[in-house]
């Protein structure tokens, strides 16, 4: 789930910002078509194969999740917080969220996809729509064991 | 008394710079230490979800940038795994 940028340019930019690789340097956006196609930018170079979702500009989902800058949940089947991961960085911690599944649900093995999701450029954004069975709109998440 | 106050601003100015430094150093530098006071540290303590509570409902926007859905549309059954984050 995108969330409002933790580092942009015109707020608190890291020097890793610059340094990395990948120059991940972005303004803090102003309008959901700009969170829209830093999402996209995302997904297309990391060939993120998950389900994804943006927060609109009212922050709902931030607000809600107290998520910014990063924040794993897990909602249970009867929709309350089973998991509830600390702030990030510092308390960003994938490896104790998944030990937390394996632990109710059974060991997940993952697979890969063959092939990368099919999004919509970010230079087509309001302009096409997602093609069939893009990655549009989450699906559930894996089933449980 | 006027050289009590003075002492008592100069201890604290002191430790207010001693405690900037330290934050710089752990942060890497004086501007990050800044933006951590500035952008993090209001964030600390933020929310009251707890493990047990009911999951709020979010409206969400689709890869798209136009389709939307509720993240409650997405809880039943099976468990959702939500991991929030950005690119920077």
């Amino acid at each position: 789930m995108y969330v409002r940028e933790a580092h942009p340019t015109d707020e608190w930019q890291m020097k890793s910002n610059l340094k990395d690789k990948d120059d991940v340097c972005y303004a803090q956006p102003k309008t959901l078509e700009q969170r829209a196609i830093i999402a996209n930018d995302f997904i297309k170079r990391f060939k993120f194969p998950l389900p994804f979702g943006i927060d609109d500009m009212s922050n709902a989902a931030d607000n809600a999740y107290s998520a910014w800058p990063e924040r794993i949940y897990i909602i249970d089947e009867s929709g309350h917080i089973a998991y509830r991961g600390g702030m990030g960085p510092f308390n960003y911690k994938p490896e104790e969220a998944r030990e937390w599944l394996a632990a109710r649900y059974g060991a997940i093995k993952h697979e890969l996809p063959k092939s990368t999701p099919d999004v919509t450029p970010a230079s087509a954004l309001g302009a096409v729509a997602p093609a069939p069975g893009a990655l549009s709109t989450p699906a559930r998440a894996a089933p449980a064991k | 008394m006027n050289r009590f106050w003075k002492w008592t601003a100069g201890v604290f100015g002191v430790l207010l710079f001693a405690a900037f430094g330290v934050l710089s150093y752990m942060a890497g530098s004086p501007k990050d230490a800044y933006g951590m006071v500035r952008y993090a540290l209001p964030h600390m303590h933020r929310g009251t979800l707890k493990v047990g509570s009911d999951a709020p409902d979010a409206r969400i926007v689709a890869l798209d940038g136009v389709n939307r859905f509720h993240i409650r549309e997405r809880t039943h059954e099976r468990p959702l795994v939500l991991v929030f984050g950005s690119f920077t």
